[in-house]
C-alpha cells in the first residue's frame, strides 16, 4: 500500500468521523422515539408516549412521588387554555420536557411541561359537511421518530413534525363525505402507525388501516364488516344482500400491541343499522368484536365476538389492556375488557379463548356468557316498534374512556354506569352520509347509578366501587405508589387504589371526557387533566427554601 | 258569568301556541327556506294511510316525540297533537312546524341531516292514525278569577314576566305547551312527576338544623339548592350530616278542599293565556 492510497484513507476517516459527529449532533437535537422506548413503555417515567400509556394500555405509571398519604397537598401548577369548545378527550404526549396534545376541531399544540406555554400550534382548516356522530373530537397523537401522527375529522390521517407542527404527509382513509371520519390515537409501532375511524351511525364499513411512517403509504386494511371471501361473509344474511357494505364495525378508540406476537389488539363498533337487525340477520362478523391482527400484514390472527348481531348499539370500541397474571393458578397472557354491553371478558391473548365473562354492571339482555364464549340471550332483549326495555342503555356500562390496571394489585378500575333504556327499531335507508341507525333509544330514569369499580382480575368480582353523583365519562389512570386518578362531575378525583376510598379533589370547572396523565421532570411528579378547555398540571409544592438562601 | 269560548278563539290560541309557524301565510315560510325547497313542496302527506309508514312512524313518535307529547299524543308538557287535523291544520304546515321547531319554546328544529323528511312525513302517518275527529274542548274558566287566584296564592313560588318568586319554575310562557290536563295534574298532584332543577332536597347540617330546599346542582363534594326563604345556597357535603332527596315536592298538592273545580278551571284557563312577555297579561 502506498504513502498516497494510506493519506486518501486517513483523509476519508476524518472525513467519515466528522460526518459520524455530525449526524450524532442532529440526533442529538431531535427529540426521537424509538420502537424500543414504545415498547420500553413508561419505564422513563419522564414520558408518556403512546395513547395507553404503554402498548399494553395499562394506565398505570411507576411514579411514587404523590402518594396516598400526601396527596391532599396536590395543588395545580399551571393552566393551559385551549380556547376551543368541544369534548377534550385527548390523552398527551409527553418527551424530553414536552407535551403533545390534540384538541377538538382537528386542533394540537406542542407546550412546554414545565410551565404550559405554547410552542407550536397546530390546526386544520376542515371542508363544510363534516359528519361526525358524537362530536367534533380527536383523542390524541401517536409518536415514532421526530413525527406525531393523528387522525382528522375529514378521514385523513396525518404525520406532524415534533418541532415545528408542520404536516409531513397527508393520507386520504376515506372520503368523509360517506359520513368516515377520524377521532382516535394512532398507535405506532417499528415502521407503521395504525389508525381507526368512526362513522357507524352512518352506514359506513368499518376498517383499520396502517400507514408507513416515512411516506404515508397505506400498508394494509383490515376490514371490520366481512365481505365475500371471508369465512365471516356468511353472518351476514338478511334482507340486504349488500348489508355487509355499510354494516358499521368502526374502530374509533385506540387498541393495543403485543410486541411478542406482532398482534395489534383493536375494538370494532356497532352493527349498522344500529337498532334494526332485519337486513343482516345472523352474527355481522366482526362487529362489536375485538380483532388480533398481524402487524406487518393486517392478516386477521383471531376474534372474539362480544356482542353477536348486535342491535343495542354496543361499539366493542372500549380500551383492550393487556397484561399476564395468575388465573386459577394458571399463568396466563391475557387481553382484559370492561365491554359497553355490561359484562367483564378476560381473553386468552395468544388464542382469543374466552377464560370468563361476567357481569360487571346491572344487565338484562344476556343470562350469562357461555363457556364456548357465546352469551346466553333473554328472551324480549331485541329492539321492537313497541319499545324493549333492556339495561344497559345504548351508552352502555362503560365506553371510551380509558381503564387502569394495577399489575401489584391484580386490579381493572373502570368508569361504569348502571342504566337502561326502551329500544326501539324502525326501517331504515342506507343512503351515502346520512344518518343510518333504524330505531332510537330512550333512557329509563329508574336506574341510574354511576360508580367507579375495581374488579378483580382472577376472579372477575367487585372490590371496591365509589358512586359517584352523575354519569362519568372520565379515564383512570392509577400509579404504583398506590394512588388512583379519576373523576367525575367536573372533579379530578383520587382514590386509594386497595380501598377505593376517596383522598383529594379538585373541581376543574367542566365535564371531564379524558384520563389523567402522569410524568416526572425536574424531579417533580406531574398530573395532567384536560377539562373543558383547559389543560391543567398538578403537582406537590415544591420544598420551602432553606432559611439564608 | 262565565264567558263561553268560541272554537275560532280556541283555534286562534291553537295556532299562538305553535309559534309563528302556522300563522304565517302557508307559503310564507317555504320561500325563507329556500326557493328550491318550495318548489319541491308537498302539500299532502304523501306517506299517509302507509302500513309500513305507519309503524315506522309510530316507533319514531315514542322515541323523538313522546317525551313531549305524551305516548297517547295527547299532550304531557307539550301540546295534544290529536286535535290537528280537526282543527283545519294541513299536513305541510305540520311539516313545516316539526321542521323549523318553534322558537322561544321546547319544541327544537329537526336538523335536515340528522332527520330526512320521509321520517318526518312518517311520524306525521302515525300521528294521524290517532287524531281525533273533533277538535279539543274549549277552556271554560275565567281568566280573570284565576288571574287572581294566582297573583294570591301562586306568585310567591312562581315569576310571570319578571314578577313574581323564584321557587318554582317561571310560567311566563306556561300557556304555550302545556295541555289543559297537565297542568291540572301538575296543580293537583305536584309530586307526581318533578321537572329536573326542581327535585327536593332535605339537609341537615351538623347542628341538627333541617334546610329543606330545591336541588339546583349537586356532585359528590357539595350541593347547590334555594332554600324555602328563597335564599340561593351551596354547602360542602362533609359539613352536612345528611342530605335526604325527598319524594315530595316543595309545591303544595292543592286539592279540591284548597282549590275548587271551578276556581282551578279559572287558574288553568288563565295559565294558558301566558305565552311570554308580549302576551299582554302579568
Amino acid at each position: 500500500m502506498g504513502t498516497t492510497t494510506i493519506r486518501i484513507l486517513r483523509v476519508a476517516a476524518v472525513i467519515a468521523a466528522m460526518g459520524s459527529l455530525v449526524v450524532t449532533a442532529q440526533q442529538a437535537e431531535a427529540p426521537q422515539v424509538s420502537f424500543q422506548d414504545l415498547r420500553d413503555g413508561l419505564k422513563n417515567p419522564t414520558r408518556w408516549l403512546t395513547y395507553g400509556g404503554d402498548y399494553g394500555s395499562q394506565r398505570h405509571s411507576p411514579l411514587t412521588q404523590i402518594t396516598p398519604q400526601n396527596v391532599q397537598r396536590l395543588t395545580p401548577q399551571w393552566a393551559f387554555q385551549t380556547e376551543t369548545l368541544g369534548k377534550f378527550e385527548a390523552t398527551p404526549v409527553v418527551l424530553d420536557g414536552v407535551i403533545y396534545i390534540t384538541g377538538p376541531e382537528d386542533t394540537g399544540w406542542a407546550l412546554d411541561a414545565r410551565t404550559g406555554r405554547q410552542i407550536w400550534r397546530y390546526h386544520r382548516d376542515l371542508p363544510n359537511g363534516i359528519i361526525a356522530c358524537c362530536g367534533r373530537v380527536n383523542r390524541g397523537f401517536a409518536a415514532m421518530g421526530d413525527r406525531l401522527f393523528k387522525t382528522t375529522l375529514d378521514a385523513h390521517v396525518v404525520a406532524i413534525s415534533m418541532k415545528s407542527g408542520a404536516i409531513l404527509w397527508d393520507s386520504v382513509m376515506e372520503n368523509f363525505r360517506n359520513g368516515y371520519s377520524g377521532t382516535p390515537a394512532p398507535l405506532a409501532f417499528k415502521d407503521k402507525v395504525v389508525a381507526g375511524m368512526a362513522g357507524a351511525e352512518y352506514g359506513v364499513r368499518g376498517f383499520v388501516d396502517a400507514y408507513d411512517i416515512q411516506t404515508g403509504k397505506r400498508a394494509w386494511r383490515f376490514y371490520t364488516t366481512a365481505g365475500p371471501g371471508d369465512p365471516g361473509y356468511r353472518t351476514w344474511q338478511g334482507t340486504d344482500a349488500k348489508a355487509w357494505e355499510h354494516g358499521g364495525g368502526s374502530t374509533w378508540t385506540t387498541g393495543s400491541y403485543d410486541p411478542e406476537q406482532n398482534l395489534i389488539f383493536w375494538g370494532t363498533g356497532n352493527a349498522g343499522p344500529d337498532y334494526n337487525g332485519a337486513e343482516r340477520e345472523g352474527d355481522n362478523l366482526y362487529t362489536a368484536s375485538i380483532v388480533a391482527l398481524d402487524g406487518d400484514t393486517g392478516q386477521m390472527r383471531w376474534h372474539y365476538q362480544f356482542t353477536p348481531h348486535d342491535v343495542w348499539d354496543w361499539d366493542s370500541t372500549q380500551v383492550p389492556v393487556l397484561a399476564d397474571v395468575t388465573i386459577g393458578g394458571q399463568p396466563r397472557k391475557v387481553v382484559i375488557f370492561a365491554n359497553r354491553n355490561g359484562f367483564f371478558y378476560v381473553l386468552d391473548r395468544v388464542t382469543g379463548k374466552l377464560i370468563y365473562g361476567k357481569p360487571f354492571i346491572q344487565t338484562s339482555w344476556a343470562k350469562e356468557i357461555r363457556a364456548d364464549g357465546r352469551p346466553m340471550l333473554l328472551p324480549g332483549s331485541l329492539p321492537t316498534e313497541e319499545g324493549a326495555r333492556v339495561c344497559p342503555d345504548q351508552s352502555g356500562g362503560t365506553n371510551w374512556m380509558s381503564p387502569s390496571f394495577d399489575p401489584a394489585l391484580g386490579l381493572l378500575f373502570v368508569t361504569a354506569r348502571d342504566s337502561c333504556g326502551t329500544f326501539y327499531s324502525w326501517q331504515d335507508e342506507y343512503k351515502p352520509g346520512e344518518g343510518f341507525r333504524g330505531g332510537a333509544v330512550t333512557r329509563l330514569n329508574e336506574v341510574q347509578h354511576a360508580a367507579l369499580r375495581a374488579i378483580d382480575v382472577a376472579t372477575g368480582e367487585r372490590r371496591w366501587e365509589f358512586p359517584y353523583t352523575a354519569q362519568s365519562w372520565a379515564g383512570v389512570l392509577s400509579t404504583a405508589s398506590g394512588l388512583l386518578f379519576a373523576g367525575s362531575s367536573g372533579n379530578l378525583m383520587a382514590f386509594d387504589a386497595r380501598s377505593g376510598k376517596n383522598l383529594w379533589h379538585y373541581q376543574t370547572g367542566s365535564a371531564l371526557y379524558a384520563g389523567a396523565t402522569t410524568y416526572m421532570l425536574d424531579g417533580r411528579q406531574y398530573v395532567l387533566m384536560p377539562s373543558g378547555t383547559t389543560l391543567t398540571a398538578f403537582a406537590l409544592p415544591e420544598a420551602a427554601p432553606a432559611e439564608g438562601r | 258569568m262565565r264567558r263561553r269560548w268560541s272554537i275560532p278563539i280556541v283555534v286562534a290560541l291553537w295556532l299562538i301556541a305553535e309559534g309563528v309557524a302556522l300563522t304565517q301565510p302557508p307559503g310564507a315560510r317555504a320561500q325563507n327556506a329556500g326557493v328550491a325547497r318550495a318548489q319541491a313542496r308537498v302539500t299532502k302527506n304523501p306517506l299517509e294511510g302507509n302500513r309500513d309508514a305507519i309503524r315506522n312512524g309510530g316507533a319514531m313518535f315514542r322515541t323523538r316525540c313522546a317525551g313531549c307529547h305524551g305516548p297517547d299524543a295527547r299532550g304531557y308538557v307539550g301540546p295534544d297533537l290529536t286535535g290537528l287535523w280537526a282543527l283545519g291544520v294541513s299536513d305541510d304546515r305540520i311539516f313545516e312546524t316539526v321542521r323549523e321547531g318553534v322558537p322561544g319554546t321546547d319544541m327544537p328544529a329537526a336538523d335536515p341531516s340528522r332527520v330526512p323528511d320521509r321520517d318526518i312525513w312518517q311520524v306525521l302517518a302515525y300521528v294521524r292514525t290517532v287524531a281525533a275527529s273533533t277538535p279539543p274542548l274549549a277552556l271554560t274558566g275565567n281568566a280573570d278569577n284565576g288571574a287572581r287566584i294566582f297573583q294570591s296564592t301562586c306568585r310567591t313560588c312562581h315569576m310571570v314576566n319578571g314578577s313574581g318568586g323564584q321557587l318554582g319554575p317561571d310560567l311566563s310562557r306556561i300557556g304555550s305547551g302545556r295541555p289543559r290536563a297537565a297542568l291540572t295534574k301538575k296543580i293537583r298532584a305536584p309530586s307526581d312527576n318533578i321537572r329536573p332543577g326542581y327535585e327536593p332536597v332535605t339537609l341537615v347540617l351538623s347542628d341538627g338544623q333541617r334546610i329543606r330546599a330545591v336541588k339546583k346542582n349537586e356532585d359528590e363534594f357539595s350541593i347547590q339548592v334555594i332554600d324555602m326563604r328563597q335564599r340561593v345556597q351551596g354547602y360542602v357535603k362533609a359539613n352536612l350530616t345528611e342530605v335526604a332527596n325527598d319524594k315530595q315536592s316543595v309545591m303544595p298538592a292543592y286539592g279540591p278542599d284548597q282549590l275548587s273545580n271551578g276556581d282551578l278551571d279559572d287558574v288553568v284557563s288563565y295559565l294558558a293565556t301566558l305565552r311570554g312577555p308580549d302576551s299582554g297579561r302579568r
